[in-house]
């Protein structure tokens, strides 16, 4: 089973959830968590997890042939990232950085001058967290992370599930811990889950941006449940408010303390009897 | 005019709520604007109490392109599923692609493989942008992505490019950006062009994890910064751990905020600290000194 942490605001706890749920998981099923926030991932630093490289990720790249080149211009004016720069009588100067990897300019060179080359942009390491309790068998941790500077963030997302996927048979639930945000890498990395856990907190901010995740989370046709987190904080009235708009449920409220925040600081996953319900939750929905 | 844009790399550190708080500050003695650069999940002009009803639309986005079927003209070759780098298109049940809006960037490599020009680009809405009066005597404009859509950089380009004209209306001395989580397309759209750059950050591992990154960004582009460290006294061990670390690379640390509720309850009634909790202006305004100390320093360099 796919489940997906997700929230829409940064810092409402989806790291915290996601690593605490993946060891209560694993104290009797087979887990995998996924770190799918590749711009910023801090599951390994939450779970004090050592990683290792397992691969790279890359996009295409056009070479040029310069014997071919014809200096048309076709590949920059195709290009929509704006990284195919041309001069006139200049063979077309590539902006690396820019390019996503699309493919448009070798379909459009008339004269074959583009031949596939690679640009690695990010990489998936796997880690295998220890706890005190030393049992660790159950669970793994991947991550992907996207170089600094690159915008790519959808491919490294996506590369990272697809190795996830590879290993998935042999485990019970595969955890899907999001970015921040709305956008590509939201989407990418919520895509193909089964069910969404969206994490809130009490607060204008929390309300505004639940209410934005959840409408990702209807357009991709996936099931929703709230997780109230930092429950004791704010006001509860305003994810009430949006649990009764959409018609879903708060499965789980999880206060705010601060032995949370030693823990979260010290690299321990939290432990709770309200993340307990929510490994209950899913052990009934699987 | 000056622009600060402030970053933080990891979500929830409180970037909105002190860019709210250092901009109520500094409206005191300078015109301003804020910009939401927060495409995804705008956050600020929320902290600054505008909402949708006292803001005004002035721009709709469209410049995403979404690759169109055009069915009459498909011979089902599939060439495009193939094109695709993005696995944008599947098949249907009668063998026809099918374009998935949320995968598609707009390419146009499926255009150029098909052969029955069965497929075409269209234009499609992707941002709405908005401006507002804060009541604090500045205004604020932000974006907002709508669902679903990419293009976060672009939206973010395009909503400076509004700030700065207005702000040029207004004659602002300052741009107060802030920006999303992370440090992806539109934070870097964000830091794009900035005079000075703003880093939030509390004393967790993660953060200070997700800081370092944030600061790879920052010198990227060879803009100054400081550092803002909130909930400084969640783990004051760390705290002391960041600080040396702060000394040792001649990273300024701007200022410290502790953590309280107040600031929480501040958000929930949607007012920036300082003015929901008038104690803290004496600590928000040794740190905008020292920011605006910062600016003018390398100003005069």
């Amino acid at each position: 089973m796919r489940i997906a942490i997700t929230g829409g605001k940064g810092g409402t706890g989806k790291s915290t959830i996601a690593t605490a749920l993946a060891a209560e998981l694993a104290k009797k099923h087979r887990t995998i968590l996924v770190d799918a926030d590749v711009e910023c991932p801090d599951d390994h630093i939450i779970l004090s997890t050592e990683r290792e490289k397992i691969r790279e990720v890359e996009i295409f790249l056009p070479e040029f042939d310069k014997q071919r080149c014809l200096k048309c211009g076709e590949c920059s004016q195709i290009c929509k990232e704006n990284a195919i720069i041309l001069i006139r009588d200049n063979f077309p100067f590539l902006v690396d950085k820019q390019c996503n990897g699309c493919g448009a300019c070798l379909l459009a060179c008339p004269n074959r001058a583009i031949s596939e080359d690679a640009q690695t942009i990010g990489c998936i390491y796997l880690g295998k967290p220890v706890f005190d309790t030393g049992i660790t068998e159950n669970l793994i941790l991947i991550s992907g992370e996207i170089y600094v500077g690159l915008e790519s963030t959808s491919p490294v997302v996506k590369a990272t599930l697809d190795y996830a996927f590879e290993l998935e048979d042999d485990y019970d639930f595969l955890l899907i811990d999001t970015a921040a945000g709305t956008h590509c890498n939201v989407s990418t990395a919520l895509m193909d889950s089964d069910l969404a856990l969206a994490v809130a907190e009490p607060t204008p901010f929390g309300k505004h941006d639940l209410d934005l995740i959840l409408k990702l989370l209807e357009l991709l046709k996936i099931q929703p449940v709230i997780i109230l987190n930092k429950s004791d904080i704010g006001d509860i009235g305003l994810i009430k408010e949006i649990q009764s708009n959409y018609g879903i449920d708060i499965i789980s409220k999880v206060p705010y303390t601060k032995t949370f925040l030693e823990n979260y600081s010290k690299g321990i996953p939290i432990t709770h009897k309200e993340i307990s319900v929510i490994a209950q939750f899913l052990e009934n929905r699987s | 005019m000056k622009t600060i844009t402030v970053l933080s790399g990891k979500g929830g550190v409180g970037k909105s709520s002190i860019t709210a708080s250092l901009a109520v500050l500094l409206a005191e003695n300078h015109k301003l604007i804020t910009v939401d650069c927060d495409v995804d999940a705008p956050n600020l002009a929320l902290a600054l109490g505008v909402i949708e009803d006292n803001s005004q639309l002035i721009d709709r986005v469209r410049s995403e392109q979404n690759a169109i079927l055009i069915k009459e003209h498909c011979s089902k070759c599939q060439e495009c599923v193939e094109a695709c780098k993005f696995q944008a298109i599947s098949v249907d049940k009668e063998d026809f692609p099918v374009i998935s809006d949320l995968l598609c960037i707009g390419c146009g490599a499926c255009t150029l493989v098909c052969g029955d020009n069965a497929l075409k680009l269209e234009s499609v809405e992707i941002a709405g942008i908005r401006v507002g009066e804060t009541g604090y005597g500045f205004p604020s404009v932000s974006a907002q992505l709508n669902i679903g859509k990419s293009g976060s950089g672009n939206v973010v380009n395009i909503v400076k490019i509004w700030a700065s004209e207005i702000a040029e209306a207004i004659n602002a001395e300052y741009m107060v950006i802030d920006s999303a989580a992370g440090i992806g397309c539109p934070v870097i759209a964000s830091v794009r062009g900035s005079d000075y750059v703003v880093l939030v950050t509390e004393p967790t591992p993660a953060a200070f994890w997700d800081l370092k990154r944030a600061i790879d960004i920052v010198n990227h582009f060879n803009i100054h910064y400081g550092v803002i460290i909130n909930k400084n006294d969640i783990n004051s061990d760390f705290t002391e751990e960041m600080e040396e670390y702060f000394t040792v690379n001649e990273i300024p640390v701007l200022g410290e905020i502790p953590f309280d509720q107040k600031f929480v309850y501040a958000l929930v009634n949607l007012k920036p600290a300082v003015i929901f909790e008038p104690e803290y202006t004496g600590k928000f305004l040794e740190i905008l000194k020292e920011m605006i100390k910062n600016i003018n320093f390398w100003d005069t360099i």
